[in-house]
């Protein structure tokens, strides 16, 4: 044996921490790993150790955990992790319309469920089970975070124009207000479903608040986006890089960035301490005009429209909060294109069209605006313009300008 | 299951499959990987399995009659109809699929072809020429045709380097030792760093190449030419290094070539067997550099259109083979004494061209290949909605693998691992690259998704 130990020394490591991880693998999936989809056909237990670290779950919480609910076999708990997987086919309009405040605060094993589980943005995974909820609904509302410094934060330290325009674009904020009777384009989720119309340039779409009063669109100039920030995804870190409006606009997006952890991933720079801060701590630090958000394709295999949209209305409310004068613009989510609709059970249209249903139920037409710049970069069959891009989700960088045109178009003047 | 840095390969395959194998006692060996290859081969493309048979079995028949022919006149001359024929039906079936491929699209390809192909004609040709030691039986001839280790990407070993026929093999804990080192060398190769260096090629690509800035446009360059070396030179070590742990030979398919000192050089250091198969069957045997300058121009011009076909179809390999042929023509008749004298130039000849011979490789639309070396070379004002700072951000997002990169390029530092393999710190070492790159293909494989974050 010790000369076995001699020859082959790697291959004992191997084989000895091989089986010890296999161990772990095998105690955890009674405990910390149960609801991980697992099947020993598919793959070794030990993949579960490095798919728990992967998940922020360190294995020595096995240790911990043992004697903990290994009564319960894990076997039954497929079903229901099955159950909440990804949502496909799209509720009616009614109840995309509905999807309102719901208040699911502290419902136990529900909003566990419903907040908890983001599996691409790569949290925790949280259970639908009593003993892991709490965990789950961590840190989705934003606690008050103490900001102070005020520089203009940028993602890549981009050096933006202050706010000084910003007076500039509120001009006017007083006056304004067309009125124009108009009920037609009042209601909530009509819009997001015509692929194409017929707005092109100078064309006003007039919208109607609640209170009566109603905006249109109205083409804008640059200088409008002076004193905007952009909240967003990839898509929105692409506008930043080839949009050509960085100079003038902050920009808070991030590879991957959810409407989950929007608040709490650390998106901007602050530029006076250097420190990395969250969308909610620039919004606190500087006052903007205009809020633009596009979030929502990374979610698209995360929970239900329901329940995305709970998460929405935190974070436009929250943003609403913080910045009680900016026109916030809910933007649809950018479609992807007809292969990959046709190929993908989760990142389709389908799906994609659905939350715009209900992101567009959120504009008031007072302070809140729905736009979907699909009107302008989608082919006759309403899917992303398979010419725009090469990976079928994100435009190409000289497309953008196309998206910047297009948001140029549908400004609002208050 | 047929991708060695696959967990199925790793955690289920291989082992059982080394366990049975030093199980079966030594004279049935050879039989077990055989059994073991095509078991392995079913699962990876099933319905071809009855081709790499009959491809098998056919050639085993061809040899038996070649090596049959007496060593006479008329011998020789049966010899030589038999050795056509044989050639005839493996460069007919290449190209047979290569042209379905061209038309079809590659997914018609069985898998390997290009690789066991190659063995079969190197063996008919061996043959032939009479270098078999002995009378090559069905047995050694199935397992060299098939053996898994080689069977799906090469190394193209020779049938005498895989030491079959001759005295018995020899097998030791201390080959396997070494074996499983080279393998896990070739795992973190190809997972932790060119699988990586992927994610930057595909990045270009998604923002269009019309708007990359220049510098980009060669960090991509650069990127790609690292990426292509660690993905086929880690896919090399782990095939040799599994050889080595079921007691074949170690063949070596990479020696460093990014520190060549000219493009002929770093040809003979770049996928050696692939070369060496040209220069033996192809080169040579045309008169190779003997018969004039004239003559060495064609041999090399077929050498270098055969090598752009074999790696694939479409024009841009045709175009990519054309510029090394242009390239080493230019070395043998100008650039070559002045390398000789100051290897440095030589050195940076070879940095700034193989990169650009990659893009050619890589992009295969002549379109998008033009607008690429565009941006590389950009004489006339080009490119449109640039962004000239993108490249700080992608040097931002992968400075760390580049830098690995280029320090796991060096021959002194592989050597230095080698020469200290079994020094307690390089044990662990190899054990914790081995675990990370385990960690990362989990996180790939289980989150499908790893590559789609928006």
């Amino acid at each position: 044996m010790k000369e076995f130990i001699k020859k082959c020394p790697v291959l004992l490591v191997l084989a000895a921490s091989g089986l010890l991880f296999s161990l772990i693998g095998i105690v955890g999936r009674f405990s910390i790993y149960r609801e991980y989809e697992f099947h020993v056909t598919e793959r070794p237990y030990l993949t579960l150790m490095m798919e728990g670290i992967s998940k922020g779950t360190m294995p020595w919480e096995a240790a911990e955990a043992i004697g903990m609910g290994a009564d319960e076999f894990p076997g039954g708990l497929f079903y229901e992790w099955g159950n909440r997987g990804q949502m496909i086919g799209m509720p009616s309009e009614g109840e995309a319309a509905e999807a309102l405040p719901q208040g699911g605060e502290g419902e136990g094993s529900v909003s566990a469920l419903e907040n908890g589980e983001i599996d691409l943005g790569g949290q925790g995974a949280a259970g639908d089970f009593a003993e892991t909820a709490n965990e789950g609904v961590e840190g989705k509302t934003g606690e008050a975070v103490k900001g102070g410094a005020e520089g203009n934060p940028v993602e890549a330290g981009e050096e933006a124009a202050a706010g000084d325009l910003a007076a500039a674009a509120k001009e006017g904020a007083a006056g304004n207000p067309v009125e124009e009777g108009e009920e037609s384009a009042a209601g909530n989720s009509v819009e997001a479903g015509e692929p194409k119309d017929s707005n092109g340039q100078g064309t006003t779409e007039t919208k109607t608040a609640e209170d009566g009063r109603t905006y249109s669109f109205q083409a804008v100039t640059e200088d409008y986006f002076n004193d905007a920030a952009f909240i967003g995804d990839s898509r929105t870190v692409g506008l930043f890089e080839y949009g050509g409006i960085e100079e003038r606009a902050d920009f808070y997006a991030k590879i991957s960035l959810t409407i989950y952890d929007v608040f709490t991933t650390p998106v901007a720079k602050d530029e006076e301490t250097g420190k990395k801060i969250t969308v909610e701590e620039a919004l606190m630090q500087k006052s903007y005009g205009k809020i633009y958000l596009m979030l929502g394709i990374n979610e698209l295999g995360t929970g239900t429209t329901d329940t995305f949209m709970e998460e929405y209305e935190k974070v436009v409310a929250r943003i609403r909060e913080l910045q009680p004068d900016a026109i916030i613009y809910v933007q649809g989510i950018m479609k992807v294109t007809g292969a990959k609709d046709a190929e993908d059970e989760i990142f389709n249209n389908t799906n994609i069209e659905d939350k715009n249903r209900a992101i567009a139920g959120l504009a008031d037409n007072r302070d809140i605006f729905y736009i979907d710049v699909n009107e302008v970069v989608c082919d006759a069959e309403g899917s992303l313009n398979a010419e725009y891009t090469v990976d079928e989700v994100h435009l190409k960088a000289k497309y953008y300008e196309i998206w910047k045109q297009f948001l140029l178009e549908h400004g609002i003047v208050k | 299951m047929v991708i060695f840095s696959g967990l199925e390969f790793i955690f289920r395959f291989f082992p059982a499959f080394l366990a049975v194998y030093y199980i079966t006692p030594k004279k049935y060996r050879e039989w077990a990987l055989l059994l073991g290859s095509f078991i392995f081969y079913a699962v990876g493309e099933l319905y071809y399995v009855p081709l790499l048979f009959v491809a098998v079995w056919l050639n085993y028949f061809f040899a038996k009659k070649i090596y049959s022919c007496k060593d006479t006149r008329r011998g020789r001359k049966c010899r030589k109809d038999r050795v056509i024929a044989a050639l005839v039906m493996d460069i007919g079936l290449l190209a047979a699929f290569k042209l379905l491929g061209a038309f079809l699209g590659s997914a018609v390809l069985p898998l390997g072809l290009s690789f066991f192909l190659f063995k079969m004609i190197s063996f008919q040709i061996d043959v032939y020429r009479g270098e078999m030691v002995q009378k090559p039986g069905f047995r050694q001839t199935a397992v060299y045709f098939v053996m898994f280790p080689q069977l799906v990407s090469g190394p193209i070993m020779r049938f005498h380097e895989g030491g079959f026929g001759e005295e018995e093999r020899e097998y030791s804990w201390e080959k396997v030792e070494e074996g499983l080192q080279y393998f896990i060398a070739g795992l973190g190769t190809k997972v932790l760093l060119a699988d990586r260096l992927a994610i930057l090629w595909k990045d270009i690509h998604m923002i269009g190449y019309e708007s990359i800035s220049t510098p980009l446009a060669w960090l991509g360059a650069a990127g790609y030419s690292m990426e292509l070396y660690f993905d086929f030179w880690g896919y090399s070590l782990m095939a040799s290094g599994l050889c080595l742990m079921l007691g074949y030979p170690f063949i070596e398919n990479f020696r460093h070539p990014y520190a060549s000192k000219s493009i002929s050089e770093f040809w003979r250091r770049w996928h050696i067997t692939l070369g060496s198969f040209f220069r033996d069957y192809v080169y040579i045997p045309l008169g190779g550099s003997r018969e004039g300058m004239g003559v060495t121009m064609r041999n090399l011009l077929a050498v270098w259109l055969l090598t752009g076909l074999w790696h694939g179809g479409s024009l841009n390999f045709i175009l990519w083979g054309l510029v090394l042929f242009a390239l080493i023509a230019i070395e043998r008749l100008a650039l070559g004494k002045l390398f000789g004298k100051f290897p440095l130039i030589g050195r940076f000849f070879v940095l700034a061209m193989i990169p650009v011979t990659w893009v050619i490789f890589a992009v295969t639309d002549l379109r998008e290949l033009g607008i690429y070396l565009e941006r590389m070379f950009p004489f006339n004002e080009g490119g449109i909605a640039v962004n000239p700072r993108d490249f700080i951000k992608y040097l931002g997002m992968y400075w760390y693998y580049l830098l690995a990169g280029v320090v796991w390029c060096v021959p002194a530092v592989s050597g230095f691992f080698k020469k200290h393999r079994r020094h307690p710190a390089v044990v662990l070492l190899s054990a914790a690259i081995f675990w990370l790159s385990v960690y990362c293909v989990v996180s790939m494989e289980n989150n499908p998704f790893a590559y789609l974050k928006f």
